[in-house]
């Protein structure tokens, strides 16, 4: 448990994410508040390493959902192992009849099953899966729900209640109540508009891309064989591009990618012909390329001393 | 700070963001738990939980320094520090020059002499400061009252008096600071009456609750929408949009149980020795395809608006949607959806067709449809006809309608006037009556909805 910020960033960054204020701030108010985080922004800023980081910082398990598009409570929650109860139904028939060999009617040899009913529904065939994981856990653990905007909005529904009280019913079994509250963080790359209940239970977290210094931060700390002019003007040149009207702006995931791929290639500094041929690191869409061709070979986002005021012209020009 | 923090609130509910009691009461705690001291952190605090969508921030970081602002004025300082008592003398015999209002706010400026609370309050009335109910206007209103005060001739004042003191022998280097420190008193003046704009204007918005567009809005036809009203109710699209949208998904969830899968029944019970313990159905989901023909004159501009919103903003519910204009012509406008929000391409779209009166033509309109979109409907396409069937005495074109409603799945009309008015004067709207697989009254926004959310699951 933390109980400055201060130890949440120091947390974080040991366990090599630099979080910045507010990311800490957020994070701190979480956990003493016992509320979830939903945490927005564009693809690849690291909303998912995140809630990793948070589970390794804080030495808990951590327990992922990645959503998708028909995702139901079944794969949610839980579910009935039928294929095992069948299995042992089979392997057990012989105990069976044994015990219903002295009934004496039919009745009676169905209310003698019925007493060992739960026998097959137990915990034994229960299948976890990953919210009921968290609610029975005996460690207290970080339930990272991933990518919730693409779930249908009936699903989100059903979350919303496992999230109010953190406990699940189970018809057979009854209700579990979590023995921990674990904490929680929700990323949505904002696809669809979440419903305000939802948000309303939440602590809400927008991260944006890095400015310039906190991004050469990341770099250096993920990529340590990249020369530090190299990192710096790499970046510099990410920064410009993101300013650009692209389809899909370069996150820090690809920042990271293309540092690394400088390592491999063993560049030594930014010119024209390493930026071409790396280029389809950092952007993934062909207009894109294009656009970022045209803006380097035009040298408004050339990779000059004077970087923050060329950056500028462009936006004025813009 | 309690008091200032529940103004704040509600300065935040009057420009429009959406606070649930709940959500304050969790701002508390996050304040009990961090304090208001590092003013960061109280700002991450209040925004955190106070903030859910992020085209809300903006509002939040411009109100926050305007209730939590500093309070103290910004210092200023007096000319008398820097002069000696040689060049006092000067400055006074210079100054003599000026006279009445001009010479009271020279002095004022290098004494360094701040305004007083009753200044600032008289200032405000004359500048109107007590109507401004915008954040973003502090600045402007600062200016306003910088006017007020005659600083521009203020200044023209100053670049003579400095000509003056040369004249009269004042060194050079004094000269400098003493201008420099006037310009500072300047600017710190300037800082002063936008603060106090700030608070005034947060002081405004907590006072004015706005009304929430309730029922009766939603009821208003389009056609008597004043323009504040129209305003209010696009606010409200967006909730419209997700209500409908989980009215309907709850709806298809609910119709999944359709006709039995054979095959995926069959692969399902391998799992359990070939008993069929799992039954699998047919989905009956089918997107239906739009084609959206909205007649955007002058008379059906809040209709044809509100009806393009809530289709794009229901378009994970749609499989594809595209629309065409008309006023006399046809034509197409899908362009902006696929790239801008959807409140900001109708805007586009609509500030791109500008509004006609008298030239309604849908038969032409129809005409050039059929020679040019007409790949746009195939048997899935649902075609909705946006109009109030209004020709101006032109020819209709049915057969034309015919001709889409064979090639579509079926054509939907929607028109904001009630049945008892077709066929009336220059109405069409009886003649394409009889082509066309239903017809909904669109005369206000809950009928509106009603429809769009008819239209989406059947």
């Amino acid at each position: 448990m933390f109980n400055t910020i201060e130890d949440v960033k120091a947390a974080l960054t040991a366990q090599e994410y630099i979080a910045s204020d507010e990311i800490a701030t957020v994070l701190f108010l979480a956990q003493k508040l016992g509320k979830p985080i939903l945490a927005e922004g564009p693809a690849g800023v690291g909303k998912t390493e995140l809630g990793k980081a948070w589970a390794a910082a804080v030495g808990q398990e951590l327990i992922r959902m990645q959503c998708y598009e028909g995702l139901d409570e079944t794969k949610a929650l839980y579910e009935w192992e039928y294929a095992k109860q069948m299995l042992y139904t089979q392997l057990l028939r012989d105990k069976l009849s044994q015990v219903l060999a002295d009934s004496q009617s039919l009745t009676e040899a169905a209310d003698r099953l019925a007493s060992e009913e739960d026998v097959f529904f137990s915990e034994r065939f229960l299948l976890a899966r990953p919210l009921l994981k968290a609610v029975r856990s005996e460690q207290p653990v970080v339930l990272l729900i991933d990518e919730i905007d693409r779930t249908d909005p009936e699903f989100e529904a059903f979350l919303l209640e496992v999230l109010s009280d953190f406990q699940v019913s189970i018809p057979e079994l009854g209700t579990l109540q979590a023995r921990h509250v674990p904490g929680v963080i929700l990323t949505s790359n904002n696809t669809r508009e979440l419903s305000e209940a939802l948000k309303r239970r939440c602590l809400y977290l927008y991260i944006d891309y890095p400015d310039a210094e906190a991004e050469l931060q990341i770099v250096r700390l993920k990529v340590p064989d990249l020369a530090p002019k190299l990192a710096k003007d790499a970046v510099a040149l990410v920064q410009r591009l993101r300013e650009l009207d692209m389809k899909k702006r370069p996150s820090i995931s690809e920042t990271l990618d293309w540092a690394k791929a400088l390592v491999m290639l063993n560049a030594d500094s930014l010119d024209a012909v390493t930026i071409e041929n790396t280029l389809t690191v950092l952007l993934k869409h062909e207009a894109d390329i294009l656009r970022a061709r045209r803006a380097l070979s035009s040298g408004r986002l050339g990779n000059d001393e004077s970087g923050g005021r060329s950056g500028m012209v462009y936006r004025g020009l813009n | 700070m309690e008091q200032r923090i529940i103004d704040f609130i509600a300065g935040l509910r009057a420009a429009g963001v959406r606070i649930s009691i709940a959500e304050s009461a969790d701002a508390f705690r996050a304040v009990g738990l961090l304090g208001a001291q590092d003013r960061d952190r109280f700002r991450v605090s209040l925004r955190t939980t106070l903030v859910k969508e992020p085209e809300d921030v903006p509002t939040f970081e411009q109100l926050f320094p305007l209730y939590f602002g500093n309070d103290s004025p910004p210092p200023m300082a007096s000319a008398s520090d820097e002069l000696s008592p040689d060049e006092m003398d000067m400055l006074a015999e210079a100054i003599r020059q000026f006279t009445g209002k001009l010479r009271d706010m020279m002095e004022r400026l290098l004494n360094g002499e701040q305004l007083s609370r009753e200044e600032l309050e008289q200032l405000g009335q004359l500048v109107g400061l007590q109507r401004a109910d915008h954040p973003a206007l502090s600045q402007w209103m600062a200016q306003r009252m910088m006017r007020a005060l005659g600083v521009p001739k203020v200044r023209d004042a100053l670049e003579d008096l400095w000509e003056m003191l040369n004249k009269l022998g004042m060194n050079r280097q004094t000269l400098d600071r003493l201008q420099d420190l006037v310009q500072g008193n300047m600017d710190a003046l300037e800082e002063q009456l936008e603060r106090f704009a700030g608070a005034s204007i947060a002081r405004n918005l907590t006072q004015e609750a706005r009304p929430e567009a309730g029922p009766d809005l939603m009821n208003r036809p389009f056609r008597h929408l004043t323009d504040a009203e129209a305003e209010e109710l696009r606010k409200q699209m967006r909730r419209l949009a997700a209500q409908l949208r989980s009215r309907l998904a709850l709806r298809q969830k609910r119709g999944k149980t359709g006709v039995l899968d054979a095959k995926a029944t069959i692969r399902a019970s391998l799992r359990y020795g070939g008993v069929p313990l799992e039954l699998r159905h047919k989905q009956r989901r089918l997107k239906p395809k739009l084609a959206l023909i909205c007649d955007v004159s002058t008379s059906m501009r809040h209709c044809a608006e509100f009806m393009l919103t809530l289709i794009y903003d229901l378009q994970d519910q749609v499989g594809r949607a595209r629309s065409f204009a008309f006023i006399g012509d046809m034509e197409e406008i899908s362009g902006p959806f696929s790239e801008l929000p959807t409140q900001r391409a109708v805007e586009q779209v609509l500030t791109q067709l500008p509004p006609g009166y008298y030239s309604t033509d849908l038969g032409n309109s129809l005409d050039t449809f059929s020679k040019r979109f007409m790949d746009a409907i195939d048997h899935r396409t649902t075609v909705i006809v946006l109009g109030d069937g209004r020709n101006n005495y032109n020819d209709p074109r049915t057969d034309l309608l015919e001709e889409i409603k064979r090639r579509s799945r079926r054509i939907i009309w929607l028109n904001p006037e009630p049945p008892t008015m077709w066929g009336t004067g220059d109405s069409d709207m009886i003649r394409y009556l009889p082509i066309v697989d239903s017809v909904f009254e669109a005369g206000n926004l809950a009928q509106l909805s009603y429809a769009v959310d008819r239209l989406l699951t059947s």
